[in-house]
């Protein structure tokens, strides 16, 4: 079971939406997983228990030092983009979790 | 019987926290989703919604002590300006006179009402023009319980005629202004399918008109260099914390030691071990920002839920419709105008303060972080692809200013201690509201609440 998470500004619309989409790629692509979504300021409290984090590249500078892969893309609401983003991470990093 | 229909109507229905469980449970199920994940879904809906409730009644009641203090010592009226709070500031006074829970019951109802309304505004798009569908959930229940506040508030109607007229002038506002911003967001992604739909939509598409008059496209921050030591403004947790810590250390000054003195007593904030001025300045202001935390904390937990419904039905019953999305999804198209914005609006914000002091205005504002950042920011990003950098500076001053002018004249009809600030809500729902509160009189209604 992977732990992704969703970032945007305030944690609140962006990644809210972003959240659904990826629930819906993992469904789709037979990857387990649970979503959550937050904002950069408080991304820290959730990295620890984080495998990959999706947001777009300003943020990217934002977040705290972690070890999770980190997944960018500017046009976040473009779920074939995410899609194909997600799968090639998901395979590389962590094969074991798609089926 | 009469059991039943109290248990029905008063207990279950008339309760915002079952109520919006049994909207996410059939939300889920629509979705052909397991039964298992519908009630999960719904129990996290009823948490979500009383943490809000928990976040947002300590916020209100404590914000409401430095307001009081500001009135007692000066005789000027305050209000914060923030989404959410206003929301919940709303069903406070439904509540007050209608009972407890009413005010946020009516709300969901505006917010299925509207967004079906929504929906059938663009089934119909061949005559009415309109083509996207409002999925910003966030955004949405705000929008939906100022509509219910303000209709039950200047013509005291009843449950079903406020759902209606709110509903109707919401879903309107939705369509019509996500429509007008499909082409221009086009452009702004480059070719994404999709448009804002947010809170200063009719601001983004007047400077998508205007800033080609004032500049140049070509003048793009895009393509220039900008310093990366602001950055930190752009966290929300800590920009929240410091527009709080600058307006609670004004109104302290200006409330001065006998007022200081009263927030500290058994009245105010009973915190009389806090002696020393910027302790005591510094928990006040870590309070209201760990307040407003709650409250985001609490609407995280359900307005997820309640996105994925729309989103879902939205694009089984009209796939053709253009989603209208949260303004900070074009934000990764244009990061240094987002910076732009904010700084700008802010200090459109500020003079609009100085003015309202200059002018001794008897209402005063606290800015907030929601309709400062996210507002300019997606303004900034409009007028900056269509006039350049000089345009978006430009417009992006003169919409903090109109941000602050246009909140003072809403708090004044509205009376709340809370006021959304965001651009639409200080130019067109100003004048809806006025237009309501016209027909109000006209009827001879009591203003309620």
């Amino acid at each position: 079971m992977l732990n992704l998470l969703c970032v945007c500004h305030n944690g609140m619309g962006t990644s809210m939406l972003l959240k659904i989409n990826v629930t819906n790629i993992c469904n789709e692509n037979g990857i387990s997983a649970t979503v959550e979504a937050c904002a950069h300021g408080e991304a820290m409290s959730f990295l620890m228990n984080t495998d990959i984090v999706l947001t777009s590249p300003e943020i990217v500078e934002f977040l705290p030092a972690t070890d999770a892969k980190i997944i960018a893309t500017t046009n976040l609401m473009d779920k074939a983009e995410v899609t194909r983003l997600l799968v090639d991470a998901v395979k590389e990093h962590f094969p074991n979790e798609i089926s | 019987m009469d059991y039943i229909l109290d248990l029905l109507l008063k207990q279950i229905f008339g309760q915002p926290f079952l109520l919006l469980a049994i909207v996410v449970f059939i939300g889920y199920i629509a979705m052909k989703q397991t039964v298992g994940k519908a009630i999960i879904g719904a129990f996290k809906a009823s948490i979500g919604i009383l943490v809000m409730g928990m976040g947002s009644g300590a916020l209100i009641a404590n914000f409401g002590k430095l307001l009081t203090a500001l009135q007692n010592a000066t005789g000027i009226q305050g209000a914060g300006l923030n989404t959410y709070p206003t929301m919940t500031a709303s069903y406070e006074k439904m509540d007050a006179i209608l009972g407890e829970g009413t005010g946020a019951t009516w709300g969901i109802y505006v917010l299925l009402v509207a967004f079906l309304m929504n929906l059938v505004l663009v089934a119909l798009r061949k005559w009415t023009k309109i083509r996207a569908v409002y999925l910003t959930g966030n955004a949405m229940i705000v929008q939906c319980g100022i509509s219910t506040y303000i209709v039950w508030r200047f013509l005291g109607t009843g449950m079903v005629p406020t759902v209606l007229i709110a509903s109707l002038i919401t879903a309107l506002y939705w369509g019509i202004c996500s429509t007008a911003l499909i082409k221009p967001t086009k452009v702004i992604t480059g070719g994404a399918d999709l448009t804002v739909a947010h809170q200063q939509m009719f601001m983004s598409y007047v400077a998508y008109k205007v800033a080609p008059k004032l500049g140049n496209p070509e003048d793009d921050i895009e393509k220039k260099k900008m310093p990366k030591s602001l950055n930190f403004l752009q966290d929300s947790v800590l920009a929240t914390l410091l527009v709080m810590l600058i307006s609670t250390a004004v109104i302290m000054l200006v409330i001065g030691k006998d007022g200081v003195d009263w927030l500290r007593s058994a009245d105010g904030f009973n915190q009389g071990g806090y002696k020393n001025f910027i302790v005591f300045l510094l928990w006040i202001s870590i309070t209201l920002t760990a307040n407003i935390w709650v409250l985001l904390a609490g609407v995280r937990m359900f307005v997820g839920e309640l996105m994925m419904s729309f989103k879902g039905i939205s694009e089984k019953l009209l796939p053709g419709a253009v989603a209208g999305v949260d303004c900070a999804a074009i934000f990764g198209f244009a990061p240094k105008s987002v910076v732009l914005g904010l700084i700008c609006g802010a200090i459109g914000q500020i003079l609009g303060l100085v003015l309202l002091l200059v002018f001794k205005s008897p209402i005063f504002l606290v800015p907030g972080f929601i309709p400062l950042f996210f507002d300019n920011a997606t303004v900034a990003i409009f007028a900056n692809k269509f006039g350049g950098y000089k345009a978006a500076a430009g417009i992006c001053v003169v919409n903090g200013l109109i941000q602050i002018l246009g909140s003072m004249l809403a708090v004044s009809m509205m009376e709340l201690t809370w006021w959304q600030g965001s651009a639409d809500y200080a130019t067109v729902w100003v004048g809806i509201i006025a237009i309501f509160k016209l027909i109000g009189s006209a009827l001879g209604i009591p203003v309620a609440g």
